[in-house]
């Protein structure tokens, strides 16, 4: 409750109408959001969409053309070593120094935020790597050094994460310890911005979700209200039939479909029930005209 | 928790992960140990001294009163090698045999002669031979005219050519009693040196080389660092640094400093390997230090436009290439044209010459610190702005 509060009057990320150009090509137009403590905003976009660009513009990383950006109430053009103290950034690339070991890399960026005594072997196992701390990253599986980025992302504890496409080519079991991480950074307090194009992830992690294409943000709501705003009320009941299969859609708006519904329920021929929610990706289609995979 | 980062303490970080990173680059470190040893390996196997005196064949006068009265010419640079037969020295001026000295006398060996030199013989390079007439003494002191051949080398300079033709002259005339035609009206003669005067102590093909060894060790840590810089700019760890409180400059100040690092500690190791350290060393380690600042910069260009191992060593030779000619011209004496001094390697080269082989001090190699400074500054400078331009637009 009290965090709900929060929220509502501390953004830790607050974007206001940013812009951005690579020479002639718009990247991103005219986007506003607000991200606070606690929060995951999911990112959702194909490649190419503005998402990155978006990143690298709030982490200092490129200057907005127009409009104001701030994170934790820092406008992010100001290059504040402070601010930037307080921040953890994962990139798609795996930009580790792959001829120094996990712990080294590690140590490494924990110096530069001032901190000596970097508990490196509890960092490394939390991602799971703690056997391989003493390992050069050169040695490391593309899962390993994603996890990696993901420690050296959290060596400061940051109070805002960026991270971008964070399990991107991973293997399930990579991509959901990853994904446990962020969870258990977003319930320690941590604002987290989370670019990705797998709308499963954004789905699962996300506590509000923006739609992205093209630099534009088309949607910003939670996953809940869009799929309900965007998908059909209604449940398909499938059940036997004799030899064959019944198939009915039951409208959730008609006054009967409360009885229909436990007249299904009590019945022994009943196979399954699903509603009729439309997926992320359809409603993304759907605004866009265009895939996530793109 | 992080907590209020001093500027130095982040450049500390970075400087120390990139001598990390330096030291386990396998091609790297083999390369730079490879080429340390063998710079030092080549100074101490080059000759540190300088034969001043010219071998001069003679063959045709028997008389070893008048050999010993010749080699009172010696005074004058000249060292006489005794021939029995003007065929001999005519065969050794021509490079078709090998005149061996062993216990006062000459062993010609031909080379088709399947002859084996004598044990313990030196060998006698004979560039010029004078084959006298065996009557020439009794000519000449009879006022006869006698014919001297001269057999010369064709690498002989004109020079000695003449030389040769006036001893000759000279000889015959002390040999017929007469004085030379010649009135001297003041036989005192003055000599007035300008400079130092290197007389029998020239510089030595060692001392020559030390610039080159010197400045070759520069540039292989201009490569080493360019290489270090293209690795951290293509696989984007740079951006994983601008992200945290580290800011550009810090990044740019570290990459400099581990360069200098790098490039003044090996200088250092070869110039004490070399014993150049004995006189001036804090100038020499200016000089040094200035040197590795200029190769820093232009490892910064070199690895900024760098896309891989290739295009990196490409750049790094557009900087090579007209850094090292001022250190060859140490080699060709006179050969330091005006562009060449305009090059910004000229000074230090230059100043390490005037220190090392000279023994300059800071009054004489002032102007060559003040030129290499301006260098550096220059080199630096440029080396920043396309670093920090490549970074920004990563």
């Amino acid at each position: 409750m009290e965090r709900e509060e929060e929220r509502m009057t501390v953004a830790a990320i607050k974007v206001e109408n940013i812009t951005f150009a690579y020479g002639d090509l718009e990247a991103v137009r005219g986007v506003s959001f607000e991200v606070a403590p606690g929060e995951i905003l999911g990112f959702l976009g194909p490649n190419g969409a503005g998402k990155s660009t978006t990143i690298k513009i709030l982490t200092g990383q490129l200057t907005p053309k127009s409009g104001t950006a701030q994170v934790l109430g820092v406008d992010v053009t100001a290059d504040d070593p402070e601010m930037q103290s307080q921040i953890g950034v994962c990139f798609e690339e795996k930009n580790l120094y792959d001829s120094m070991s996990g712990s080294e890399n590690l140590k490494f960026y924990a110096s530069l935020f001032g901190i000596k005594d970097v508990d490196t072997v509890e960092l490394l196992r939390r991602v799971g790597l703690a056997d391989r701390a003493k390992d050069r990253v050169a040695k490391y599986s593309k899962g390993m050094k994603q996890r990696l980025m993901m420690a050296r992302t959290l060596v400061n504890t940051p109070k805002v994460l960026f991270l971008d496409e964070p399990t991107d080519g991973l293997d399930p079991v990579s991509s959901q310890a990853i994904r446990k991480l962020i969870q258990q950074e977003a319930d320690r307090g941590a604002a987290v911005l989370l670019t990705t194009h797998d709308m499963n992830e954004a789905d699962e992690l996300s506590n509000r979700l923006a739609f992205i294409n093209e630099g534009q943000l088309y949607a910003i709501d939670t996953p809940e209200a869009l799929k309900l705003k965007h998908g059909k009320r209604s449940i398909r009941v499938r059940s036997r039939d004799g030899a064959g299969v019944r198939e009915q859609i039951v409208s959730l708006e008609e006054s009967g479909a409360g009885e229909v519904l436990r007249s299904a329920v009590g019945s022994p021929d009943l196979m399954t029930i699903h509603t009729e929610e439309a997926t992320l990706e359809a409603i993304f289609i759907q605004m866009t005209g265009r895939g996530l995979e793109g | 928790m992080s907590r209020p980062v001093s500027r130095a303490s982040i450049i500390g970080s970075i400087v120390k992960k990139d001598l990390t990173e330096y030291s386990r680059d396998r091609l790297w470190m083999f390369l730079t140990l490879l080429v340390l040893v063998f710079m030092i390996v080549i100074f101490w196997v080059l000759p540190d001294r300088v034969d001043e005196s010219i071998p001069v064949g003679i063959s045709g006068l028997g008389d070893p009163a008048v050999m010993a009265g010749l080699e009172t010419t010696e005074e004058e640079g000249l060292r006489l090698v005794g021939f029995d037969s003007a065929d001999d020295l005519r065969s050794v001026v021509a490079g078709q045999a090998d005149a061996w000295q062993i216990d006062g006398r000459v062993v010609v060996i031909p080379d088709d002669s399947d002859t084996k030199k004598p044990a313990g013989a030196e060998k006698a390079n004979v560039d010029v031979g004078l084959a006298f007439p065996s009557d020439f003494l009794a000519a000449t002191a009879a006022g006869n005219r006698a014919t001297v051949e001269i057999f010369v080398d064709a690498q002989v300079p004109e020079e000695l050519k003449s030389s040769m033709s006036s001893l000759v002259k000279e000889l015959a005339f002390a040999v017929a009693g007469s004085p030379l035609p010649v009135d001297t009206a003041n036989p005192q003669e003055v000599y007035t040196v300008l400079g130092q005067d290197r007389a029998g102590n020239q510089v030595t093909p060692r001392e020559s080389f030390r610039p080159l060894l010197v400045f070759l060790v520069l540039l292989m840590e201009m490569f080493g660092m360019s290489s270090l810089i293209a690795r951290e700019v293509q696989t984007k760890t740079v951006t994983a640094l601008l992200v945290t409180p580290a800011t550009t400059g810090d990044v740019l100040a570290a990459k400099g400093i581990a360069g200098v690092v790098l490039g003044l500690g090996q200088a250092v190791i070869l110039l004490a390997a070399i014993d150049v350290l004995g006189n001036q060393p804090l100038l020499i380690i200016t000089l040094m230090l200035l040197g590795a600042v200029m190769v820093s910069g232009a490892a910064m260009v070199a690895g900024s436009l760098g896309r891989d191992f290739l295009s990196n060593l490409f750049y790094g030779m557009i900087f090579m290439v007209p850094l090292m000619i001022p250190a060859f011209t140490v080699l060709f004496p006179g050969t330091a044209t005006g562009w060449i001094r305009a090059l910004p390697s000229y000074p230090l080269v230059q100043g390490l010459v005037k220190v090392a082989t000279y023994g300059d001090g800071w009054a004489e190699v002032l102007p060559d610190v003040g030129a290499l400074l301006a260098w550096c500054v220059a080199l630096f400078v440029l080396g920043w702005f396309v670093l920090r331009r490549k970074v920004e637009t990563l």
